[in-house]
């Protein structure tokens, strides 16, 4: 009697024998699909949208090609290029400012002692957690105009004679954006420059100490020069997330006092979803974009040096 | 002696400043979520009572009951008297709020979000990390590129996707998206864990017969555990806090809000009733907050893999 084969799916699977390169393509299919759909066909679909007169719940087909006529409109707007200042202005100062907060809360975990860094460890990622469009929510109520903790407080030191309009008066309200940001996100930056700490070799410092380096000088000449990569890459990461704000603005100020501190993604936002015109967020949104692909190009040109991967 | 000494009083000074440091960051990171979390447990109107109370004197769960959906008869009675509003009128609003939906939508969201973004990026971070073929920094810089595509920029055509996949006004429309914005970072933390195995941990297995998928399940998934760990919460934070796609796909449905969705939507209906918005953010975050404290160890040390390698 010939003995019977029970054919398997799975068996015939293990039976194949592949080579490294085609399992390697096979493994990365997946991601590359989501990627490609969920981001390059994306972008891809948004320029075309840019490019048409399109109404928020047509098909882009059915509607008016108008070449570059939402761009041309994107950029005669004084909104444009005000949101486009504030967008800068934000990203640069709250990037600066988590650099400083976050060096120091890192430098700090570092040098105290060993369970005071592990009580500041679990502090310092508490303020990340926290998800975007909740710290819009928080700060709305910490700055809130009449009964505000900052403002009461700022009034009980007798340093204002009633509580600031923090979210109301255009360059207090740009400001107190900034912060609300800083306060999230100098956490990442901690954590991230913590890791860059933690890879400086001990002997580098304990050669520094023996020359009788002061910490001052220790500081200068041999932490932040060591750390200088991390910090390159951990700002270009701050800035590049920072460039596309958007819940914090709609949350806390939803772009005012008038638009003061809206930002180019919130602009985007606001042309699909309230005023309904698909074709000149898209157009918005396409600038953010090649504003945010020339940081990017740095950012992973930068990463791609360090890579120890096996080639 | 008298060196002895100084040395002494120099370390409890040093231990007094380090103390002092500790105390001032903790200030700075908690006094927010800390004053929060003291609004939320005051009774309904109390938080706008000057002076302001850092901890209210009496604490009530009042507010947790109301954003709960939780009301009781009494309460209603005292609550309303003396005001235009009926018991029943403010019964039928307080029903009305439940944010245990949203609660069970983000939960539903985020963990299948970590669980399937996982599986991508464990498979394309092992390709990346330890298989040799062509194109290897290409095809890992062709996966960071897409996440750098602001969300604003995809929103309007993957509303369109949604649309016409039916999916609109469902949580699968959170879902997919959200699996691959994770992918990028998930593939590059894994990638970071797997590349600090030893290459020989393949070569071993390949003698004991082992096949590749083999390998991949037997051998480096269990030694990457809390690399994969942390990637995980990642992407579970991420997509708990989405909040563009969650809102443009929800169209205000409470049914199938997630937290920030709904958060937004309810902050904008109760604007001035600062102890329920107060009490929402406390649920919001208590969870992730939690699991972030409790694998804080893990999760800081994925994050920093990722970072030193860079």
């Amino acid at each position: 009697m010939p003995r019977q084969h029970k054919f398997s799916l799975a068996g015939a699977i293990m039976k194949i024998r592949l080579r490294e390169p085609t399992i390697a393509f096979l493994f990365l299919l997946p991601a590359f699909i989501g990627v490609i759909v969920f981001y390059y066909y994306q972008i891809v679909q948004t320029g075309i949208y840019s490019l048409h007169n399109l109404q928020h719940t047509a098909d882009w087909q059915t509607q008016p090609f108008v070449w570059f006529k939402n761009y041309a409109t994107v950029f005669r707007s004084t909104y444009f290029w005000q949101s486009l200042r504030f967008t800068v202005y934000f990203t640069v100062m709250a990037t600066a400012l988590e650099l400083a907060v976050g060096l120091g809360m890192a430098m700090a975990t570092f040098w105290v002692s060993r369970w005071l860094g592990g009580i500041l460890r679990a502090i310092i990622v508490m303020p990340w957690v926290i998800p975007p469009i909740i710290n819009a929510m928080i700060w709305r109520w910490l700055f809130h105009a009449d009964v505000g903790l900052f403002g009461y407080i700022l009034v009980s030191l007798g340093l204002a004679d009633k509580p600031p309009l923090f979210l109301t008066e255009p360059v207090l309200a740009v400001h107190s954006v900034i912060f609300a940001d800083v306060w999230k996100n100098s956490s990442i930056m901690a954590i991230f420059l913590l890791g860059g700490l933690a890879a400086i070799p001990a002997d580098i410092y304990d050669a520094a100490k023996v020359d009788g380096a002061r910490s001052w000088f220790r500081f200068r000449k041999v932490t932040l020069p060591m750390l200088l990569p991390t910090i390159l890459v951990a700002l270009l990461f701050r800035g590049i997330d920072a460039l596309r704000t958007f819940d914090l603005i709609y949350g806390l100020t939803g772009g005012g006092p008038g638009t003061v501190t809206e930002t180019l993604s919130s602009f985007a936002y606001k042309y699909y979803f309230t005023y309904g015109k698909f074709g000149l967020g898209s157009a918005y949104a396409i600038v953010v974009f090649a504003i945010i692909v020339g940081l990017a190009v740095i950012y992973l040109s930068r990463i791609r040096r360090n890579l120890r991967f096996k080639e | 002696m008298s060196v002895k000494l100084s040395h002494r009083y120099r370390n409890q000074a040093t231990y007094l400043m380090q103390t002092v440091v500790t105390i001032a960051i903790a200030v700075f990171c908690l006094t927010p979520m800390f004053y929060i979390l003291s609004t939320s447990l005051k009774p309904r109107g109390a938080e706008y009572m000057i002076p302001l109370e850092l901890w209210p004197s009496k604490p009530t769960l009042q507010a947790y009951r109301a954003v709960l959906g939780i009301v009781e008869e009494a309460e209603l009675e005292s609550e309303t008297k003396g005001s235009m509003v009926l018991p029943a009128d403010q019964a039928r609003i307080v029903k009305s709020l439940n944010f245990i939906t949203p609660l069970r939508n983000s939960l539903i969201v985020s963990t299948s979000v970590a669980a399937l973004s996982l599986l991508i990026s464990s498979l394309s971070a092992y390709a990346i990390a330890r298989l040799r073929f062509k194109y290897k920094i290409q095809s890992l810089i062709f996966l960071q590129l897409g996440a750098m595509i602001p969300i604003a920029v995809t929103i309007a055509p993957t509303f369109m996707l949604m649309r016409s996949l039916g999916l609109l006004r469902t949580l699968l429309a959170m879902i997919i998206p959200n699996i691959f914005y994770n992918v990028p970072m998930s593939t590059w933390l894994i990638a970071c864990y797997f590349a600090e195995l030893p290459f020989d941990l393949e070569d071993a297995a390949k003698m004991d017969g082992y096949k590749p998928i083999q390998i991949f399940r037997k051998v480096i998934i269990p030694l990457a555990a809390p690399g994969l760990f942390s990637a995980g919460v990642f992407a579970f934070l991420g997509s708990w806090g989405e909040f563009m796609l969650a809102s443009a796909v929800s169209m205000g449905i409470p049914a199938v809000q997630t937290v920030p969705a709904a958060m937004l939507n309810f902050s904008v209906q109760f604007r001035y009733e600062w102890t329920w918005i107060s009490a929402a953010i406390i649920l919001s975050v208590a969870l992730v907050a939690f699991m972030t404290l409790v694998f804080q160890r893990w999760v800081i040390r994925g994050l920093t893999a990722g970072a030193v390698k860079y």
